[in-house]
């Protein structure tokens, strides 16, 4: 099994213009997909990220704010999870149903291996 | 987050959301001042959302209630620190504050519900303006989801909504007076029976919205029959008998095939025999007092259609009776329109009509397009197709929704009649 980073990107906040109903619809998808894959001993951990937040960066001998993706995309949460290859999380990662709501992207990228580190 | 958050975490009851917003809008509103009531619905909108984020990642918390009231709260304390409010609430002698001592009780819940409904239907609102701010406040639906239910669009039920908390503004309500309450309570009880009538239209579209509304009515009037600021419950359980009683037949009005069935071709099997049951123990409720309502007659009529055993053995008779009784509290056209299809069935289409014809004459029904739908359909009883077809088309004329409308071309190319809503 190797371990997978899924990061999850939005613009904004997707879920603000969901109706009551379909926020509790959204929780209860994806509630149960989250479920499954832990009861499947793969998920590893799964988090939102809050809203807030900055971005460093070193610049001319000191740290920096910025600079900001021109963009409003925003990685709004991740999971950590075990597949047998980038295949395979990349299928587990199309069963997510946020999808569904077709407002979300998803970026899947292997955690690197490093012998006698992790 | 561990492992065994997520295995163990909670279900939601049905519609936690959406009734959890009715309640917050509601106790919130009652700090902010109904002048606030779109601060109070944003707020509430964002504890919502909140608690998605995290409850979709982490599981669904031991106490969801719990921890959505306090992020609700949290969200208030922080907009009441902002100046604009603070000068606003410290003005308001009257109003009680909140503060970070505020816990969300039963009671205050349960009252502060009550007052929006109250409010929401206050006389001085328009009718489509109340249905919708009853539905977006404290029925928890969206714009679009209130619009999709009643054919409408977006633009038209946020007009509504827009112009409904504007009149808002200055209605107050004392729960404390009993006179409010007493005089209120048949303007309450009509919106809520208004909204419903439309989810029970029978209609192919939007079916699970539609079956909604109308289970969201029967829960609006159970919050009043749980209220001890209403001492005189008996219009409140007959509704919920009359609302029982023909949601019971929802399911079977329309086919398969999105066609609409009438009452006498529809399959009694399906009928629900536990919502029946419900309207019956509600119908028992006031049978044992003695007063007469618009809602008792019409649950008892409603009743004796779920017990016939077939169209054929309906006891006609005591229908016609039972509007004949709705007559003497209610002497409106629409009532005598109403009972036309059980005076067909007792007394012949042929004196049916001429009744119609004589109402016509002394009423303005024939602006109303269900007026000549129900004439169409005696004329087709009577085989008089050619003045069956015109009325159909005057009727056609007369409607003024999308929906009404296409069944009435339906209706037109077939020459195959159903009986108006009512009897659906």
């Amino acid at each position: 099994m190797r371990e997978f980073l899924l990061l999850i990107r939005s613009e904004e906040e997707p879920k603000a213009s969901l109706s009551p109903e379909q926020m509790q619809q959204h929780i209860e998808k994806i509630g149960g997909y989250l479920k499954k894959l832990t009861e499947e001993g793969r998920m590893k951990s799964a988090q939102p990220l809050e809203m807030e937040g900055t971005m460093l960066s070193y610049k001319n001998g000191q740290i920096v704010d910025g600079p900001y993706n021109e963009t409003k995309e925003i990685i709004s949460g991740y999971y950590h999870l075990l597949a047998e290859n980038l295949d395979e999380a990349i299928a587990i990662a199309k069963q997510d149903p946020r999808f569904e709501e077709g407002i979300w992207r998803m970026e899947v990228r292997p955690i690197k291996h490093v012998e006698g580190i992790n | 987050m561990s492992n065994s958050n997520l295995t163990q975490s909670q279900e939601l009851t049905t519609h936690f959301f959406r009734n959890e917003y009715g309640k917050l809008v509601a106790v919130i509103t009652g700090y902010l001042g109904t002048e606030n009531i779109e601060t109070a619905e944003d707020i509430v909108q964002e504890a919502l959302l909140k608690a998605t984020e995290h409850w979709e990642m982490r599981g669904i918390p031991e106490n969801p209630k719990a921890w959505l009231y306090t992020t609700a709260k949290n969200i208030t304390l922080n907009i009441l620190k902002r100046k604009k409010y603070q000068r606003e609430y410290t003005n308001t002698i009257q109003r009680p504050r909140l503060d970070e001592t505020f816990s969300f009780s039963e009671e205050i819940i349960e009252d502060s519900q009550l007052k929006m409904m109250f409010s929401c239907c206050h006389p001085s609102i328009a009718e489509n303006s109340q249905i919708a701010l009853i539905l977006k406040i404290l029925s928890g639906l969206s714009i679009a989801e209130i619009a999709n239910a009643f054919f409408s669009n977006e633009q038209t039920i946020n007009k509504r909504l827009v112009r409904g908390r504007k009149q808002m503004r200055n209605v107050v309500i004392d729960l404390k007076s009993k006179n409010v309450i007493e005089e209120r309570l048949d303007s309450v009880l009509k919106t809520i029976y208004l909204i419903f009538t439309e989810g029970y239209f029978p209609s192919h579209k939007n079916n699970v919205i539609r079956f909604d509304l109308c289970l969201e009515s029967i829960r609006l009037v159970k919050l009043l029959t749980e209220s001890i600021n209403i001492k005189n419950k008996t219009d409140c359980y007959a509704l919920l008998a009359l609302m029982y009683f023909n949601i019971s037949r929802f399911n079977s009005r329309v086919s398969s095939e999105g066609e609409i069935i009438d009452l006498k071709e529809q399959d009694r099997s399906k009928w629900d025999s536990q919502l029946i049951q419900s309207g019956t123990q509600y119908l028992d409720r006031i049978t044992q007092g003695n007063t007469i309502s618009k809602y008792s007659i019409l649950a008892t009529i409603s009743a004796n259609h779920c017990i016939s055993m077939s169209y054929e053995k309906t006891n006609w008779t005591e229908i016609l009776s039972l509007y004949d009784q709705l007559l003497l509290l209610e002497d409106s056209p629409i009532v005598h329109l109403n009972r036309i299809v059980a005076f067909s069935e007792v007394e012949g289409n042929k004196k049916a009509i001429e009744e119609l014809l004589q109402l016509e004459a002394r009423s303005d029904i024939a602006n109303y397009y269900l007026y000549h739908f129900t004439l169409a359909e005696l004329y087709k009883k009577c085989s008089q197709l050619k003045k069956a077809q015109q009325c159909y088309k005057q009727a056609l004329n007369l409607a003024s929704n999308d929906r009404d409308k296409e069944l009435l071309q339906k209706k037109i190319k077939k020459l195959v009649l159903i009986p108006p809503s009512q009897l659906s």
